[in-house]
């Protein structure tokens, strides 16, 4: 009974993601670490690693996807959630590392020693237990966009201002990161990692479990995102990016409907930074630069914003061209991924999803009225995709 | 070596009125050669050092005593100073800096009139060793066999292969030690310029040694800047010897006069040799000095926040058409801006190579070119990629994020991704005193050139039909497009104009930064705060903003440094936004309000 | 529409793992591969351009003197984007997929940190060609760029005996390795009696254009009479601007000579130098220098680059000797295995390019000569000063607390690369045995 309501709540999509992802987190470490070396089946472990970083990725636009697809927030800063989120678990995996840093200081991070720093600075205490730093990845990321977004929502910021100011927190993040002075190890980041709940960041079997985590994470943040956009909130957070103003006569407050989409955004955002730090190897503040946030805006436009799955297969997408590119032709990997981007917003506006998605639609429509003329019993309650409602967004209205 | 006593008195053979250049030089050789001859020959000194008994006027007696005493004291030393010149530029190659910078003393010394032109071409690098003989000459040509030229007696010597040529090296000190010659040498120069360039160089190197020589030279100055320079000079040098106490404050006062930072720092060394009476004067100067400065700072700080405004409000003003009136998120605009300064190499390299003669106008040639470029470019994205987007100005930023990326990549493919030099015309380089506040030339064209761009900016919206146009397209564009208004035309030339004048602004930053692929992703973050904190669609607003913006961080640095100033600035923006949304001149209407 | 769905994700899913599943088993016949991972795209594309080409050049040059060991060498290029996180992907994808035997890369300090880790884990072997800051020595690395002692310390020397400084400005940018040269060099001058009010430290942003405020402080900071002198640690891309504002402001070299440390042939070609006659750099070699071998360089480098425009530069001699290093150390050990390698290449010694030998030490880092260049008019660096002999590189400085205990040494028995001298114990053994 309870799996019948969330097929009928959630949709069957959501069992072939969670599915996927649950199958990807038990066959893909089991193919790398049982399967000799050799073997034509085993996943080596260079791509346990990338495939783990790009579902990361996958998670970061995932997120991105629940505050623009379905609130209409654009985020240029997206990418500084999930750089927060890293640098909470950089500073737990740097503390880990102990006294076997160069300098053989127990107390101190190594670039701190050669900084001649004295003592840990305040905000890293409580960074040697992973429970805190847990705590930390979402709630640095979540208090940070409800600071901002209580300010920026409630003043009625909206469109292009919101998106160039998201621009500019970011911007002056990396700025502040990049500083020596902030004891975060200026551009040089976080990096040198040992250990991870005392297992060896470098083993096959740790980065194993780092990617089962992952696709789990992502399986879990699916479910989450699926169920608030079909949940009632779901509903009015998509009147909110349709009509806002509207939404606000009928009595409801878009600011809080934003807000909770912002926060729980930025939490998964900063979870995906989490995960995405152990399997790289390092965080710098180059992770807050503005270019990564937009890059994150193309994967979801991509893939198709306003739907879940979109995100996710733009993610993996642009991301996979991006590691064929720069390996096979360096010289021409700008002039690809600036084309694609090109391509897809002049003749896939809607998205890869979004458009196999209409076009099915269509087929199905056309069948059903072929067949008869009742109206189709169980069609999606919400369609996102529908064109009109998107050019709605910051369209100017036509002055009456 | 030698050392130059300071053993003549003041007020030898000078004279008011016409200055006659021979004479003049003649005097110059004779002070220096008379003091070289008090070291070399005790006796000649004595005769050549003769009191005048402060001959002010001129009279025949004066100037037939002034000759027959150089005459005197040319055949004591002429035959040891002709032979000490050439000797001493023949070690002029040898030993390390510093024994090098005491040739070039002995040589200022000697007050040789063709000392001065070879110093300064040494200092300049142009002086070669040809290794066989050992004899210093200038080159010209290039090749296997270059011209060769004595440096000291300008004679041709005619083609020596230049593998046996060796240029003289030349370091910092050696150029400071050049540079305090050439200052002793000239400083009665008949060129006010010359004598100008001498008076600094004396100030630079105040030396209690040079007190005469500067009464020397004070005595017939008439140019007031040079002799306010000379005073100045010989006032450092009064400091720093232990001159009496009134001459003392006598010189506390000119420097205190002079009020500037060097001179604060001249007062500060002073401070520790002054007497006990002084002490007080000299506190007060300081202060006086400091007070003034603080002002100054105030005034400088303006001007540096103007110029950065300025620079601002250049990157953004384009940004302000195809964002701020036609709603277009424009990530390519940087890329623009980047084009016009590639523009720009390519105009300067094309009249480089073929009409070397206007090359000090070249920037009037590559504004028309890089507007032109730029604007076809511009025309082109609006025609291919824009005008299937409009009323999705979201979807724009990620169009024109792709277009900025492939433009980047063809522009690093095409020229290199390095760096190209552009290079800053004569009337473009140097500094200019204004009250006080040093303005660079450059800086200064730019604050010009963006209020002429705005200028005529504004013209364009408000006085032209396409202006008209645009306003209405913007405003209404169905009622527009119903009064006959070829809207898709419009939108073109609105997105050409913005992208010409981003391309203008590249001309512009060519000349202050690097003209690289990545020029235009420094300003592109910029702009859009520009515009945004200003009030999307509103000129007025991009200029209030950019200077604001550009003076509240000029302010800030000084306390907070770069870094911090700029992250404060961000800041600042984000809130201001909250409080005003929609910008500090916000549009009014319905029609913003989607 | 669900059965479309399911294939495309399956598609997606298993051509990941078909690709992913294509890695290279190790070749023992065929050409040895080479890696140069620089970035091509990105920020860091104006320096790093230029060294994969040198990189090309060098193995084109092997190649036609009959390859390694018998066989051909090829390189294999990836561009990392200016993304460091991508750099130490694509370090893994070279030894994984590509089957690399050696990587010749990186720029930054950010890039190199992040691949370290991917070496030490897949036992490779990376010749780092820039000057760094020094505090690391790691066993798969070779640092052929110069250390602090062979670079910022010679030139501070320099301008204290030989221009009379006595007033110092240390600006950099606000990293690594203007942070830590700095401290070392505020340490050292501290040392030679310089008061702590005669130093100013200002750090800038990356990208810094505005250098207004900077070089009118600089100024200001110079007028007290005592002779002053800018140690610059000023990033590339931010140079352009800095030098044009001082050429502007009227800061004579002669009056306030700034030396820099990452200003190069490279940086100055996108500039007009004659204001700038007399300021400095410290380098390890010049374009200017005038030896056979570094005329014969050039010549092989305008050649295959086509352009007689084209400038080098330090970092290309680094790759230069470094290629060389690893080429005689495969020859010496008769194998391309990194352990064998590593075993073998300290002490290999090759020319440089300015008239001595460079000799690989212990500690990964390599002899260098320390050259002082005053800048030309013509983008060219006059040599104004040498040291007598060749420098070792230091891989911990002396003049940090910290690392002064510290040394590196990768042969037996010490085989370590932060040997504490005090203790005689490797890496941080000392705090666990308190």
């Amino acid at each position: 009974m309870i799996t019948a309501f969330f097929y009928r709540a959630l949709g069957a999509k959501l069992y072939w993601v969670v599915g996927l992802l649950l199958a990807a987190a038990i066959l893909i470490p089991a193919s790398n670490l049982l399967l000799p070396v050799g073997h034509t089946l085993r996943v080596p472990n260079y791509a346990v690693a990338l495939m783990g970083k790009y579902l990361t990725y996958a998670m970061l636009a995932l997120a991105l996807d629940l505050v623009w697809g379905y609130v209409g927030i654009l985020s240029l800063g997206h990418g500084a959630f999930f750089a927060l989120g890293g640098y909470a678990m950089g500073m737990y995996l740097m503390r880990q590392i102990g006294s076997r840093g160069v300098y053989g200081n127990p107390d101190l991070p190594d670039f701190m020693v050669f900084l001649n720093w004295q003592e840990l600075p305040w905000y890293w205490w409580g960074f040697d237990n992973f429970w805190f730093a847990m705590m930390m990845v979402m709630v640095v990321p979540g208090l940070l966009a409800f600071a901002f977004g209580w300010f920026a929502f409630r003043s009625r910021v909206t469109g292009v201002y919101l998106s160039i100011i998201t621009q500019a927190m970011t911007f002056a993040l990396m700025l502040a990161f990049f500083r020596n002075d902030m004891g975060f190890g200026g551009n040089n980041g976080l990096t040198d990692f040992r250990e991870i709940l005392g297992f060896s960041v470098q083993a096959p079997a740790t980065r194993a479990g780092l990617f089962a985590a992952t696709c789990v994470a992502l399986a879990v943040s699916f479910v989450v995102c699926s169920a608030i956009t079909k949940s009632k909130l779901g509903k009015i957070m998509i009147s909110v990016r349709d009509a806002e103003s509207r939404t606000r006569f009928i009595g409801y407050r878009p600011e809080y409907v934003k807000l909770f989409a912002f926060v729980v955004s930025a939490i998964i955002a900063g979870i995906a930074g989490a995960l995405y730090v152990p399997q790289v190897g390092i965080i710098n503040p180059g992770e807050f630069a503005p270019a990564n946030s937009i890059e994150v805006v193309v994967w979801t436009a991509i893939g198709g914003r306003g739907t879940l799955v979109g995100p996710i297969i733009g993610a993996i997408l642009v991301n996979y061209a991006k590691t064929w590119f720069t390996a096979a032709y360096p010289e021409l990997w700008l002039f690809a991924l600036g084309g694609l981007f090109v391509a897809v917003t002049l003749f896939l506006p809607k998205g890869i999803v979004g458009t196999i998605g209409d076009y099915f639609a269509g087929r199905r429509e056309r069948k059903l009225v072929e067949a008869s003329d009742t109206p189709p019993p169980d069609l999606p309650v919400m369609r996102p995709q529908n064109a009109e409602s998107y050019r709605g967004e910051t369209r100017p209205q036509p002055a009456e | 070596m030698l050392y130059v006593a300071p053993l003549w008195p003041a007020g030898h053979l000078s004279r008011k009125g016409g200055d006659h250049s021979f004479l003049c030089r003649i005097r110059t050789i004779t002070v220096l050669a008379k003091r070289t001859a008090c070291l070399i020959s005790p006796l000649a000194g004595e005769m050549a050092g003769r009191p005048e008994g402060g001959a002010k006027e001129r009279s025949p007696m004066s100037l037939f005593a002034g000759l027959l005493a150089f005459i005197l004291l040319a055949l004591a030393i002429l035959p040891a100073h002709a032979q000490s010149v050439e000797d001493l530029v023949r070690q002029l190659p040898d030993g390390s800096f510093s024994d090098r910078g005491r040739v070039v003393q002995a040589l200022a010394a000697t007050g040789d009139a063709r000392i001065a032109p070879l110093l300064e071409s040494l200092a300049a690098g142009d002086l070669n060793v040809i290794e066989e003989t050992g004899r210093i000459v200038t080159t010209s040509g290039r090749g296997d066999t270059v011209t060769a030229t004595d440096a000291l007696t300008g004679e041709e010597i005619g083609e020596v292969a230049s593998a046996g040529v060796e240029r003289i090296r030349v370091n910092n000190s050696l150029r400071r030690a050049v540079r305090t010659a050439v200052g002793q040498l000239t400083l009665m120069s008949p060129d006010a310029g010359t004598r100008m360039s001498a008076a600094r160089a004396m100030f630079q190197a105040a030396n209690p040694d040079n007190v005469e020589l500067l009464d020397e030279a004070i005595a017939q100055e008439e140019n007031p800047a040079v002799l306010q320079i000379m005073q100045e000079a010989r006032a450092v040098a009064i400091l720093r010897s232990d001159a009496e106490p009134a001459a003392f404050a006598e010189a506390v006062d000119v420097i205190v006069a002079r009020g500037d930072r060097q001179a604060l720092g001249i007062l500060q060394a002073a401070l520790s040799s002054a007497d006990a009476d002084v002490t007080p004067t000299i506190d007060a100067g300081i202060s006086a000095i400091q007070r003034h400065l603080q002002l100054l700072d105030v005034g400088q700080n303006v001007w540096y926040g103007i110029s950065l405004g300025a620079v601002l409000l250049l990157a953004a003003i384009g940004l302000a058409i195809t964002f701020g009136v036609m709603g277009v998120i424009n990530m390519a605009h940087g890329e623009m801006v980047m084009l016009g300064a590639y523009t720009t190499f390519v105009v300067q390299n094309m009249i480089r190579a073929s009409f070397p003669e206007l090359f000090a106008w070249s920037l009037a040639f590559a504004l028309p070119a890089a507007f032109l470029v730029t604007g076809l470019i511009g025309i082109a994205i609006e025609r291919g990629v824009i005008r299937w987007l409009y009323g999705r100005p979201l979807e724009t930023l990620l169009a024109t994020w792709g277009l900025s990326l492939i433009i980047q990549q063809a522009v690093r493919t095409t020229f290199g991704a390095s760096n190209r030099e552009v290079s800053n015309p004569f009337w473009m380089s140097g500094t200019f005193d204004f009250y006080g506040i040093a303005i660079t030339w450059n800086r200064f064209w730019i604050v010009i050139f963006a209020l002429v761009v705005f200028a005529g900016l504004l013209f364009v919206l408000k006085r032209t039909s396409l202006g008209l146009q645009m306003r209405a397209v913007t405003q209404n564009r169905r009622m527009a497009s119903s009064m006959g208004i070829r809207t898709p035309w419009v939108d073109a030339m609105t997105f050409g104009l913005g992208s010409g004048i981003a391309g203008l602004a590249g001309v512009a930053l060519s000349q202050i930064d690097n003209v690289s692929p990545n020029l235009g992703q420094g300003y592109i973050i910029d702009s859009f705060m520009v515009v945004v904190f200003g009030g999307v669609g509103n000129l007025w607003g991009t200029l209030v903003g950019a200077m604001t913006l550009g003076v509240l961080n000029k302010f800030l640095e000084p306390y907070a440094g770069a870094v911090l100033a700029k992250i404060f600035i961000l800041v600042f923006i984000i809130l201001f936004i909250q409080k005003r949304p929609r910008g500090l001149f916000a549009l009014k209407g319905r029609a913003v309000d989607a | 529409m669900r059965g479309m769905r399911r294939t495309l994700i399956a598609g997606i899913a298993a051509s990941l793992l078909v690709s992913a599943a294509g890695s290279a088993a190790a070749q023992d016949e065929g050409p040895i591969k080479v890696g140069v991972l620089h970035s091509l795209s990105g920020t860091m594309a104006i320096s790093e351009t230029t060294l994969k080409d040198v990189m090309l050049m060098l193995i084109e040059e092997q190649n036609k003197k009959g390859g390694l060991l018998g066989r051909q060498l090829e390189p294999v290029v990836i561009d990392i984007a200016s993304d460091w996180p991508l750099a130490a992907e694509k370090a893994r994808e070279m030894y994984e997929v590509n089957g690399v035997d050696a990587v010749f890369g990186c720029w930054t300090s950010v890039c190199r940190k992040s691949v370290l880790p991917v070496f030490e884990e897949l036992n490779g072997l990376l010749f780092y060609p820039v000057q760094y800051e020094g505090e690391e020595s790691q066993r798969n690395v070779f640092y052929t760029g110069a250390s602090p002692n062979q670079q910022a310390i010679p030139a501070v020397d320099y301008l204290m005996n030989e221009e009379g400084v006595e007033r110092w400005v240390l600006a950099g940018t606000d990293y690594v390795y203007p942070q830590t040269t700095n401290k070392i060099l505020e340490a050292y001058l501290q040392d030679a009696g310089v008061a702590p009010e005669d130093i100013m430290i200002n750090y800038t942003p990356f990208g810094h254009s505005d250098w207004q405020t900077i070089v009118s402080e600089i100024k200001a900071f110079g007028s007290s009479g005592k002779k002053t002198a800018v140690v610059s640690t000023i990033n590339g891309d931010a140079n352009v601007p800095f030098y044009r504002e001082l050429g502007n402001q009227g800061v004579d070299a002669a009056d306030i000579p700034v030396v820099a440390f990452s200003v190069g042939e490279e940086e100055l070609a996108g500039l007009d130098t004659s204001p700038l006659v007399g300021h400095l750099a410290a380098w390890n070699y010049f374009m200017s220098v005038d030896t056979p071998e570094n005329a014969e360089f050039i010549e092989t480098w305008h050649a295959f680059i086509g352009s007689e425009e084209r400038v080098t530069n330090d970092p290309m001699e680094a790759h230069y000797i470094g290629f060389n290093m690893w080429v005689g150390a495969v020859e010496k050990a008769g194998t391309t295995d990194a352990d064998a390698v590593i075993d073998a290449i300290v002490g290999v010694e090759v020319p440089n390019l300015t008239g001595g030998t460079a000799v690989m030490l212990p500690n990964h880092h390599i002899t260098k000569p320390v050259l002082i260049g005053e800048i030309q008019d013509d983008g060219q660096f006059d040599v104004v000063w040498e040291t007598e002999d060749l420098v070792p590189g230091d891989a911990w400085s002396d003049f940090l607390p910290e690392s002064a205990v510290l040394e590196a040494d990768w042969t037996a028995p010490i085989n370590c690369g932060n040997y504490n001298t005090q203790t005689q114990t490797c890496g941080g053994a000392q705090a666990a045995a308190n």
